[in-house]
Protein backbone atom coordinates (compact mmCIF):
# COMPACT_ATOMS: atom_id res chain seq x y z
CA UNK A 1 0.00 0.00 0.00
CA UNK A 2 1.28 3.81 -1.15
CA UNK A 3 1.01 6.53 0.38
CA UNK A 4 0.53 10.19 -1.56
CA UNK A 5 4.17 11.13 0.22
CA UNK A 6 5.52 8.39 -1.30
CA UNK A 7 5.96 6.16 1.28
CA UNK A 8 4.57 2.29 1.66
CA UNK A 9 4.32 0.20 4.45
CA UNK A 10 7.42 -1.39 4.45
CA UNK A 11 9.08 1.63 4.80
CA UNK A 12 7.60 2.36 8.15
CA UNK A 13 7.96 -0.61 9.64
CA UNK A 14 11.69 -0.52 8.82
CA UNK A 15 11.33 2.43 10.72
CA UNK A 16 8.68 2.51 13.26
CA UNK A 17 9.68 5.30 15.51
CA UNK A 18 9.47 8.33 13.28
CA UNK A 19 10.24 11.96 15.37
CA UNK A 20 12.91 12.97 17.96
CA UNK A 21 12.91 9.34 19.30
CA UNK A 22 14.16 7.74 16.73
CA UNK A 23 17.61 9.17 16.93
CA UNK A 24 19.64 6.43 18.60
CA UNK A 25 22.36 8.53 19.49
CA UNK A 26 20.09 10.79 21.45
CA UNK A 27 19.25 7.60 22.87
CA UNK A 28 22.06 6.33 24.34
CA UNK A 29 22.68 10.16 25.27
CA UNK A 30 19.93 9.69 27.47
CA UNK A 31 20.94 5.97 28.32
CA UNK A 32 24.29 7.23 29.51
CA UNK A 33 22.98 10.37 31.45
CA UNK A 34 20.15 8.69 33.54
CA UNK A 35 22.92 5.02 33.83
CA UNK A 36 25.42 7.29 35.02
CA UNK A 37 23.54 9.34 37.43
CA UNK A 38 22.03 6.34 38.95
CA UNK A 39 25.32 4.52 39.31
CA UNK A 40 26.88 8.01 40.96
CA UNK A 41 23.85 7.93 43.60
CA UNK A 42 24.38 4.18 44.25
CA UNK A 43 27.50 4.94 45.10
CA UNK A 44 27.45 6.36 48.71
CA UNK A 45 25.04 4.47 49.58
CA UNK A 46 26.89 1.36 48.57
CA UNK A 47 29.74 2.86 51.07
CA UNK A 48 27.12 3.61 54.15
CA UNK A 49 24.40 1.63 53.69
CA UNK A 50 23.83 2.53 57.66
CA UNK A 51 23.70 6.33 56.98
CA UNK A 52 21.27 5.28 54.06
CA UNK A 53 18.76 3.42 56.05
CA UNK A 54 18.64 6.22 58.62
CA UNK A 55 17.39 8.42 55.44
CA UNK A 56 14.72 5.78 54.39
CA UNK A 57 13.59 5.43 58.20
CA UNK A 58 12.98 9.44 58.17
CA UNK A 59 10.80 9.31 55.20
CA UNK A 60 8.18 7.70 57.90
CA UNK A 61 6.77 5.76 55.29
CA UNK A 62 8.30 1.90 55.83
CA UNK A 63 7.96 -0.71 58.36
CA UNK A 64 10.98 -0.65 60.53
CA UNK A 65 11.61 -4.62 59.82
CA UNK A 66 11.69 -3.32 55.88
CA UNK A 67 14.37 -0.35 56.21
CA UNK A 68 18.12 -2.25 56.61
CA UNK A 69 16.20 -4.60 53.78
CA UNK A 70 15.75 -1.10 51.64
CA UNK A 71 18.80 0.04 52.52
CA UNK A 72 20.89 -3.10 51.52
CA UNK A 73 19.07 -3.73 48.24
CA UNK A 74 17.90 -0.30 46.61
CA UNK A 75 21.68 0.67 45.54
CA UNK A 76 22.34 -2.45 43.87
CA UNK A 77 19.05 -2.14 41.77
CA UNK A 78 20.45 1.15 41.35
CA UNK A 79 23.82 0.11 40.24
CA UNK A 80 22.74 -3.08 38.53
CA UNK A 81 20.06 -0.66 36.11
CA UNK A 82 22.27 2.06 35.92
CA UNK A 83 25.45 0.00 34.46
CA UNK A 84 23.15 -1.81 32.34
CA UNK A 85 21.29 0.94 30.19
CA UNK A 86 25.40 2.53 30.01
CA UNK A 87 26.39 -0.87 28.42
CA UNK A 88 23.48 -1.85 26.85
CA UNK A 89 22.23 -4.87 28.56
CA UNK A 90 18.43 -4.94 28.78
CA UNK A 91 17.82 -1.24 28.31
CA UNK A 92 14.72 -1.19 28.20
CA UNK A 93 13.80 -3.20 30.97
CA UNK A 94 16.66 -1.04 32.99
CA UNK A 95 14.79 2.38 32.41
CA UNK A 96 11.32 0.90 33.54
CA UNK A 97 13.14 -0.72 36.56
CA UNK A 98 15.00 2.95 37.40
CA UNK A 99 11.87 4.75 36.11
CA UNK A 100 9.89 2.43 38.66
CA UNK A 101 12.27 3.72 41.46
CA UNK A 102 11.77 7.24 40.57
CA UNK A 103 8.09 6.82 40.69
CA UNK A 104 8.80 6.17 43.63
CA UNK A 105 10.57 8.05 44.80
CA UNK A 106 8.37 10.94 43.73
CA UNK A 107 5.64 9.55 45.47
CA UNK A 108 7.30 9.19 48.74
CA UNK A 109 8.53 13.20 48.56
CA UNK A 110 4.97 13.89 47.36
CA UNK A 111 3.31 12.25 50.71
CA UNK A 112 5.63 13.86 52.82
CA UNK A 113 5.33 17.56 51.60
CA UNK A 114 1.67 17.17 51.81
CA UNK A 115 1.61 15.49 55.43
CA UNK A 116 4.22 18.44 56.42
CA UNK A 117 6.64 15.64 57.40
CA UNK A 118 10.55 17.19 57.73
CA UNK A 119 12.61 14.56 59.13
CA UNK A 120 15.52 16.47 61.05
CA UNK A 121 17.29 14.45 63.20
CA UNK A 122 19.78 16.98 64.27
CA UNK A 123 22.72 14.65 63.37
CA UNK A 124 26.32 15.57 61.75
CA UNK A 125 27.10 12.07 61.07
CA UNK A 126 24.26 10.60 59.29
CA UNK A 127 24.92 12.16 55.88
CA UNK A 128 21.10 13.00 55.29
CA UNK A 129 21.83 16.81 55.92
CA UNK A 130 22.09 17.58 52.17
CA UNK A 131 19.58 16.13 51.09
CA UNK A 132 16.94 17.41 53.84
CA UNK A 133 17.95 20.84 53.02
CA UNK A 134 16.92 19.92 49.07
CA UNK A 135 13.37 21.28 49.10
CA UNK A 136 10.43 19.06 48.01
CA UNK A 137 9.75 21.07 44.71
CA UNK A 138 13.47 20.58 43.63
CA UNK A 139 13.27 17.15 44.57
CA UNK A 140 10.13 17.01 42.77
CA UNK A 141 11.33 18.46 39.71
CA UNK A 142 14.18 16.49 39.06
CA UNK A 143 13.19 13.26 39.75
CA UNK A 144 10.35 14.56 37.19
CA UNK A 145 12.74 15.29 34.52
CA UNK A 146 14.91 12.11 34.92
CA UNK A 147 11.52 10.26 34.85
CA UNK A 148 10.83 11.47 31.65
CA UNK A 149 14.79 10.35 30.33
CA UNK A 150 13.36 6.69 31.63
CA UNK A 151 10.32 7.25 29.72
CA UNK A 152 11.67 8.15 26.92
CA UNK A 153 14.17 5.02 26.56
CA UNK A 154 11.71 2.45 27.62
CA UNK A 155 9.22 3.74 24.30
CA UNK A 156 12.34 3.64 22.36
CA UNK A 157 12.03 1.67 18.88
CA UNK A 158 14.71 2.57 16.69
CA UNK A 159 17.89 1.07 16.22
CA UNK A 160 19.66 1.61 19.50
CA UNK A 161 23.59 2.20 19.65
CA UNK A 162 25.98 0.07 21.88
CA UNK A 163 23.66 -2.62 22.84
CA UNK A 164 25.12 -5.65 24.06
CA UNK A 165 21.61 -7.31 24.67
CA UNK A 166 18.30 -5.88 23.36
CA UNK A 167 14.93 -5.54 25.82
CA UNK B 1 13.52 -9.57 36.36
CA UNK B 2 17.14 -10.98 35.94
CA UNK B 3 18.52 -7.62 36.19
CA UNK B 4 16.81 -7.50 39.63
CA UNK B 5 17.56 -10.96 39.94
CA UNK B 6 20.87 -10.03 40.08
CA UNK B 7 20.75 -7.06 42.13
CA UNK B 8 19.62 -8.80 44.93
CA UNK B 9 21.79 -11.35 44.54
CA UNK B 10 24.59 -9.17 44.60
CA UNK B 11 23.55 -7.18 47.70
CA UNK B 12 22.79 -9.74 49.57
CA UNK B 13 26.35 -10.92 48.54
CA UNK B 14 28.22 -7.92 49.17
CA UNK B 15 26.40 -6.81 52.31
CA UNK B 16 27.00 -10.46 53.68
CA UNK B 17 30.84 -10.15 53.60
CA UNK B 18 31.36 -6.47 53.62
CA UNK B 19 32.94 -4.86 56.87
CA UNK B 20 30.05 -2.03 55.93
CA UNK B 21 27.94 -4.34 55.62
CA UNK B 22 24.68 -4.45 57.89
CA UNK B 23 22.08 -6.65 60.01
CA UNK B 24 19.04 -7.57 57.89
CA UNK B 25 17.02 -5.95 60.60
CA UNK B 26 17.97 -2.42 62.70
CA UNK B 27 16.93 -1.16 65.74
CA UNK B 28 14.54 1.47 64.56
CA UNK B 29 12.28 1.67 67.80
CA UNK B 30 12.60 4.97 70.20
CA UNK B 31 11.21 3.27 73.01
CA UNK B 32 14.47 0.60 73.16
CA UNK B 33 17.03 2.78 72.47
CA UNK B 34 18.86 5.52 70.14
CA UNK B 35 18.14 4.06 66.05
CA UNK B 36 20.56 2.63 64.11
CA UNK B 37 21.02 -0.05 61.40
CA UNK B 38 23.56 -1.59 63.17
CA UNK B 39 22.22 -3.28 65.79
CA UNK B 40 25.87 -4.87 67.19
CA UNK B 41 27.03 -1.60 67.17
CA UNK B 42 23.93 -0.48 69.25
CA UNK B 43 24.22 -3.94 71.57
CA UNK B 44 27.89 -2.57 72.32
CA UNK B 45 26.68 0.77 73.01
CA UNK B 46 24.03 -0.40 75.56
CA UNK B 47 26.81 -0.70 77.79
CA UNK B 48 27.83 3.05 78.70
CA UNK B 49 24.72 4.57 77.70
CA UNK B 50 22.84 6.52 80.65
CA UNK B 51 18.85 5.52 79.11
CA UNK B 52 16.99 8.76 80.38
CA UNK B 53 17.13 12.15 81.57
CA UNK B 54 16.54 11.54 85.16
CA UNK B 55 19.94 9.24 85.48
CA UNK B 56 21.23 12.33 83.81
CA UNK B 57 19.93 15.31 86.02
CA UNK B 58 21.22 12.89 88.80
CA UNK B 59 24.85 12.53 86.93
CA UNK B 60 24.62 16.36 86.33
CA UNK B 61 23.41 16.84 90.55
CA UNK B 62 26.32 14.81 91.77
CA UNK B 63 28.37 17.62 89.97
CA UNK B 64 31.43 15.78 88.87
CA UNK B 65 30.72 14.72 85.12
CA UNK B 66 31.64 16.60 82.55
CA UNK B 67 28.91 16.72 80.37
CA UNK B 68 30.00 17.49 76.38
CA UNK B 69 27.64 18.70 73.92
CA UNK B 70 28.65 17.10 70.33
CA UNK B 71 25.62 18.75 68.16
CA UNK B 72 26.86 21.77 65.69
CA UNK B 73 28.22 24.98 67.60
CA UNK B 74 24.73 26.66 66.71
CA UNK B 75 22.92 24.49 68.30
CA UNK B 76 24.72 24.66 71.35
CA UNK B 77 24.58 28.61 71.10
CA UNK B 78 20.38 27.93 71.67
CA UNK B 79 20.93 26.28 74.34
CA UNK B 80 22.42 23.57 76.26
CA UNK B 81 22.80 21.61 79.51
CA UNK B 82 24.46 24.13 81.67
CA UNK B 83 28.35 23.79 82.61
CA UNK B 84 28.37 21.80 79.16
CA UNK B 85 31.51 22.31 76.59
CA UNK B 86 30.87 22.48 72.89
CA UNK B 87 32.81 19.74 71.02
CA UNK B 88 30.82 19.30 67.62
CA UNK B 89 30.82 16.20 65.86
CA UNK B 90 32.32 17.99 62.72
CA UNK B 91 35.04 20.02 64.37
CA UNK B 92 36.29 16.81 66.66
CA UNK B 93 39.44 16.23 64.40
CA UNK B 94 40.51 19.80 64.84
CA UNK B 95 39.22 20.34 67.93
CA UNK B 96 39.80 16.77 69.96
CA UNK B 97 44.05 17.60 70.18
CA UNK B 98 43.04 20.59 72.55
CA UNK B 99 40.29 19.09 74.65
CA UNK B 100 42.75 16.12 75.27
CA UNK B 101 45.43 18.23 76.48
CA UNK B 102 42.72 20.22 78.86
CA UNK B 103 40.84 17.27 79.77
CA UNK B 104 42.26 14.61 82.42
CA UNK B 105 41.56 11.47 81.07
CA UNK B 106 40.26 10.01 84.39
CA UNK B 107 37.36 12.26 84.14
CA UNK B 108 33.87 11.44 84.18
CA UNK B 109 32.24 12.41 80.42
CA UNK B 110 28.69 12.22 79.51
CA UNK B 111 27.91 13.35 76.00
CA UNK B 112 25.16 14.02 74.40
CA UNK B 113 23.31 15.16 71.18
CA UNK B 114 19.52 15.63 70.00
CA UNK B 115 18.65 12.51 70.94
CA UNK B 116 17.29 8.93 70.34
CA UNK B 117 17.63 9.61 66.37
CA UNK B 118 21.26 10.49 66.94
CA UNK B 119 24.45 8.46 67.18
CA UNK B 120 26.88 11.68 67.11
CA UNK B 121 26.99 11.19 70.64
CA UNK B 122 27.36 7.55 70.40
CA UNK B 123 30.70 8.19 67.95
CA UNK B 124 32.07 11.07 69.86
CA UNK B 125 32.32 8.82 72.63
CA UNK B 126 34.04 6.45 70.55
CA UNK B 127 36.49 8.71 69.70
CA UNK B 128 36.93 10.55 72.98
CA UNK B 129 37.86 6.82 74.67
CA UNK B 130 39.99 5.92 71.54
CA UNK B 131 42.11 9.15 73.18
CA UNK B 132 42.46 7.73 76.14
CA UNK B 133 39.25 8.70 78.24
CA UNK B 134 38.58 6.28 80.42
CA UNK B 135 35.38 6.90 81.97
CA UNK B 136 32.81 8.30 78.88
CA UNK B 137 29.11 7.51 79.00
CA UNK B 138 26.43 8.85 76.40
CA UNK B 139 23.28 10.06 77.65
CA UNK B 140 20.91 8.84 74.76
CA UNK B 141 17.72 11.12 75.03
CA UNK B 142 20.01 14.39 74.61
CA UNK B 143 19.23 17.83 74.77
CA UNK B 144 15.55 17.68 73.46
CA UNK B 145 15.30 14.90 76.65
CA UNK B 146 16.67 17.35 78.84
CA UNK B 147 14.21 20.32 78.04
CA UNK B 148 11.24 17.62 78.20
CA UNK B 149 11.69 16.92 81.41
CA UNK B 150 12.02 20.83 82.06
CA UNK B 151 15.70 21.06 83.55
CA UNK B 152 17.65 23.87 83.75
CA UNK B 153 18.73 25.26 80.25
CA UNK B 154 22.25 27.63 80.30
CA UNK B 155 21.56 29.99 77.20
CA UNK B 156 25.31 32.10 76.34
Amino acid sequence: MAFRDGLNMDTLSRYPDTGWRASGWLDLALRWLLGGLFVLASAHKIMDPAAFAKIIYGYDLFPAVAINLIAIILPYIELTAGLALIIGVYPRAAAVILSGLLLAFILAISINAVRGHVFDCGCFSSGEDALWRSTPGWLLGRNGILLLMGWSISVFRGQRKVLVRSG
Amino acid sequence: MLLLAVAVSLALLVNRFSPLGIPLIGQWDTDVGVVTADTAAAAVWMDFEIPDPEVAKQVFDAGNALFVDVRSQAMFDDGHIPGAVSLPLGDLDTRLEAFVADVSPTQPIVTYCSGRLCQDSHTAAQRLMESGFENVVVYIDGFPGWIEYGYPVAIP
